[in-house]
């Protein structure tokens, strides 16, 4: 038995995402409100900046001495500019604060003053029904949304979450999507491209203020770029130009025009997130998931090879050979037989396979 | 597992961060045996979140070679055994599949205190955060700035050394001021804790400061005095901490603990364990070092007199960590030990895919090489930061290069799953740059740290598991120390085997493999030029010895100490091809 890496590609599923406060708050919505991507749905005050101001140094007195000119006590609501110390009286000398905020602490020579609360909105950014309201110890702290729809969850991603619609640019997985492509018509749009897309196309969507690209592939050189992007990048296949899966592009451009939710947040393990894009449907039904998450990889599962030289291609698990057998580096390890549609099956180390599911 | 009660079966496991491997041991006509293994990937994360269930995954592999049923239908662990091909009689395990301990250093030398400090986070998964020090030597930062650090870092433990004993206070107090005062504006649940082993005399003063601000924790100063470091207190507070905040915080990990009456250990301490204990078994003369290259980190335990010195990069492995380290020292660092031209961005590109898809082996030659490359530099720069810790004694003849060590045990997937053994051999040798005889033994079933918890609660059992081939050995390796022209003879070697004899001239620069297959033995004797020593003594000492043979035979490694590596690039390549065939990789 092989329990194997998994990524979903489904067409129709409900879909369930934890919407998450980053500290406790208030919940804005109740279980079973219809919501919208741009919805607020919860609110939280994030604590400020703050500032340790050294009084003493400033007025040139010694610590032990200062007290006697500090002119505000913790818990005192202070103004940008307020004196908060001073001594002398002609020509004297003032400590002002920083910014509008509280007195926390005094001590040792010092004053810190922590800035007001940052208010904090939490957006549904989908589509969806509010299934649960998350609370621990009296505190709330976010909402689960369900919704029926598409998912494909990607293999590298960057940027954070994003509402559009979808725009292919791509006849087929292999093309790469380049600047003149992305013309005014995809502004606010999630553009979708092939195998990769090159560094002129990536200024251009950025000119056009797009909501999201979804690719097969990314150049290495452009790594850099794309995490510094103001809308989220998802990768669907891996780093490299590596075409995007035949599943995963059919999927795609079959929901060509419908509004999608992209999040590019990934992380690879301790918490694993892996970027996505959920393109809601209107279904009244769902078909049951013909695999269970967490099942053994067995013959008949959708598969996709992950190393190379077969990185990208998907296929059927057609055999799984007791015995161990040689690879490429010489090494004898246990795999599966896929059939990618070549005259021959592929055997594949059982490492490298990840179900599609 | 109780010394009292007979145990006839022992199911080891080790939960790292990407695979879970478990191993069966039996007593086979009244010793214990090898019996079977089996691996799987390891699932702390969705859809199991349970690391039990890697445990059950890998162990069915076992079930399905001896027949033998483990669990119950509840999913609990059999044990002790019912009756033949029923559960087992006793289990242990080792895990490093959470996340290191997220810490910031405070100190006020960097190169005293904060260096000592650094050494004794690497007694455990640790990941530094951010390092503070007094000296100015890393910008020079004030207390907000400082301050501000600490809150961004988020760290688990602020560790505060600092202070030679009854040295100036004054310094030190303001660290822990600050460490408290940025730990108070964290928010209450993930507030840090801080461990103060600085100045011992200002403990009084600390613990009066820190007060009900923050949790403290205090350990023995950690440099004591400019030329003292006594890490071992501060170390086991920190060790202490990662079990607590982190290994008992994974999912499944109650679950697992009931399994044995031993709880689970971090998967490096029991590694160390296990190296202390073959030096007690060898002659203690010379020290004896244990590598493990881990998916996410690095180990590297080495025992000098008895002492354990165990170090560990808790954020650097050959899955994970080698896209960070290239980004930050360019990735040349890696690319060098290549022997085929690979740009920096297709490097960068292979490291991202390998996170990515974290359970996942090489296929192509050169995303191996580039495997191996990484595992040379993860050793190299874990040795960095552990051998300033170490006091070796007599076994360190040169200052600046490795002591002697009579053994070095070297594990993890990348040297144990190598395709032929030289590849793994000349890793190792790059890394580490042994010097004089050692013999390099490989922990092919990945077994060293379920060992090291045998050894302490059976030790018969892990004597009689090594002797019956857990480990092989994978070359004898002799590596002389002296300079000469590149190409003149520096050592004449006699082999003598039980059938025929063998003799060979090394030239300076060369890497031999003589033939010596893995359960022969030979007597050597070794005729070094003058000016050369091959740790018999001294330089131009010769002598005869009795060695074991390796999968990768017996290897003479004349290349110079430190190695020299060509600047220019298309004969670095050529250099790194060269060593490869030699070694028959």
């Amino acid at each position: 038995m092989y329990y194997p890496f998994e990524t979903q590609v489904t067409p129709l599923t409900i879909v369930r995402r934890r919407r998450m406060l980053p500290a406790p708050g208030t919940v804005e919505v109740r279980i079973g409100d219809q919501v919208e991507p741009p919805q607020v749905i919860a609110r939280a005050k994030l604590p400020g900046d703050f500032r340790i101001v050294p009084v003493a140094r400033l007025l040139d007195v010694p610590a032990s001495r200062v007290k006697r000119y500090i002119r505000v006590k913790p818990g005192d609501d202070v103004r940008e500019g307020q004196v908060i110390a001073k001594r002398g009286r002609l020509f004297a000398s003032t400590v002002t604060s920083p910014f509008d905020g509280m007195v926390t602490a005094s001590g040792g020579g010092r004053i810190l003053i922590e800035a007001h609360p940052t208010p904090f909105d939490l957006r549904a950014h989908m589509y969806g029904t509010v299934s649960n309201v998350l609370q621990q110890h009296g505190q709330y702290y976010g909402v689960v949304i369900e919704t029926a729809g598409a998912v494909v969850q990607g293999a590298w991603g960057a940027g954070e979450e994003s509402f559009g619609v979808l725009k292919c640019l791509a006849e087929t997985p292999s093309d790469l999507l380049e600047a003149e492509a992305i013309d005014p018509a995809s502004h606010g749009t999630i553009l979708v491209g092939g195998r990769g897309l090159s560094d002129a196309a990536l200024e251009r969507a950025q000119q056009l203020q797009v909501r999201g690209i979804v690719v097969g592939g990314l150049s290495p050189e452009l790594v850099p770029q794309a995490e510094q992007l103001p809308f989220p990048i998802i990768v669907t296949e891996g780093i490299g130009a590596v075409p995007m899966s035949g599943p995963i592009f059919r999927l795609l451009t079959k929901n060509d025009g419908r509004e999608a939710s992209v999040n590019g947040h990934m992380q690879t393990r301790w918490g694993i997130m892996r970027p996505e894009v959920i393109i809601p449907m209107p279904a009244d039904t769902v078909p049951p998931a013909e695999r269970q998450p967490g099942a053994p990889l067995g013959i008949g599962a959708r598969v996709r090879l992950v190393r190379k030289p077969h990185a990208g291609k998907v296929g059927t698990v057609v055999a799984l050979p007791v015995h161990a057998r040689q690879i490429e580096t010489g090494i004898r390890v246990h795999g599966a037989e896929v059939d990618v549609g070549q005259e021959a099956p592929i055997f594949a180390p059982l490492a490298n396979v990840e179900v599609l599911c | 597992m109780a010394e009292e009660q007979p145990i006839g079966s022992i199911l080891l496991v080790d939960c790292g961060t990407v695979m879970t491997r478990a191993t069966l041991l039996e007593q086979v006509a009244g010793q214990y045996r090898l019996v079977a293994r089996g691996e799987a990937p390891t699932t702390v994360e969705y859809p199991w979140s349970d690391i039990a269930a890697g445990i059950r995954h890998a162990v069915e592999h076992i079930s399905v070679s001896t027949g033998r049923r483990f669990f119950e239908p509840s999913g609990d662990l059999i044990t002790p055994q019912l009756r033949r091909q029923q559960g087992v009689d006793a289990f242990a395990a080792t895990v490093s599949a959470s996340q290191p301990l997220q810490v910031v250093l405070a100190g006020l030398v960097r190169d005293l205190s904060v260096a000592s400090a650094e050494r004794a986070a690497a007694g455990t998964y640790s990941t530094i955060k951010a390092i503070l020090a007094s000296d100015g030597r890393d910008g020079g930062q004030s207390e907000g700035e400082n301050v501000h650090t600490i809150c961004d870092a988020a760290p688990d433990v602020i560790c505060i050394a600092g202070g030679v004993e009854g040295g100036a206070a004054e310094p030190v107090l303001s660290l822990v001021e600050t460490a408290t005062l940025a730990s108070s504006l964290i928010e209450q649940s993930a507030r840090p804790r801080l461990l103060f082993a600085g100045n011992s005399r200002l403990r009084q003063r600390v613990v009066q400061m820190v007060s009900k601000r923050a949790e403290l924790s205090v350990a023995d100063n950690v440099r004591p005095t400019r030329t003292e470091e006594t890490l071992l207190s501060a170390q086991a507070e920190l060790d202490e901490l990662y079990v607590q905040e982190k290994l008992e915080r994974l999912p499944g990990f109650e679950t697992v603990s009931k399994w044995s009456a031993v709880a689970p250990k971090p998967t490096a301490r029991a590694f160390g364990q296990l190296v202390q204990y073959l030096w007690r078994l060898g002659d203690g003369s010379k020290g004896i070092l244990g590598i493990d290259v881990g998916a996410a980190s690095t180990t590297v335990a080495a025992v000098f007199d008895g002492r354990l010195f165990t170090t560990i990069r808790g954020d650097l492995g050959v899955t994970f960590g080698g896209e960070g380290m290239i980004q930050e020292h360019g990735a040349e660092t890696v690319t060098r030990w290549l022997p085929e031209p690979v740009s920096a961005d297709e490097a960068h590109g292979v490291l991202i895919n390998k996170e990515i898809h974290p359970t996942s082996i090489p296929q192509d030659v050169h995303e191996l090489w580039l495997d191996q490359a990484l595992a040379r530099e993860a050793i190299r720069t874990t040795l960095e930061l552990a051998r300033p810790g170490w006091e070796p004694g007599a076994a360190q003849p040169y200052p600046h290069l490795l002591p002697l060590c009579d053994t070095i045990v070297v594990g993890g997937s990348v040297l144990a799953h190598a395709p032929r053994p030289g590849q793994a051999a000349l890793t190792v040798l790059d890394a580490l740059e042994p010097i004089g005889v050692s013999t390099l033994v490989l922990d092919a079933h990945g077994l060293a740290p379920a060992l090291g918890i045998v050894a302490e609660v059976k030790p018969l059992a892990a004597v009689e598991v090594l002797d019956s081939g857990a480990f092989v050995n994978l070359a004898t390796v002799v590596a002389p120390v002296g300079r000469a022209r590149r190409g003149e003879t520096i050592l004449k070697v006699h082999v003598t085997y039980d059938e025929g004899k063998f003799s060979a001239e090394i030239g300076y620069g060369d890497l031999e493999v003589l033939p010596l297959p893995p359960g022969q033995q030979a007597v050597l004797e070794l005729r070094p030029l003058h000016n050369f020593d091959v740790g018999l003594g001294g330089p131009g000492k010769a002598g005869k010895l009795r060695v074991n043979g390796g999968l990768a035979g017996l290897i003479i490694d004349a290349r110079g100490r430190p190695l020299h590596i060509p600047g220019n690039t298309e004969q670095r390549q050529s250099q790194m091809q060269q060593w490869l065939w030699d070694v028959g990789g």
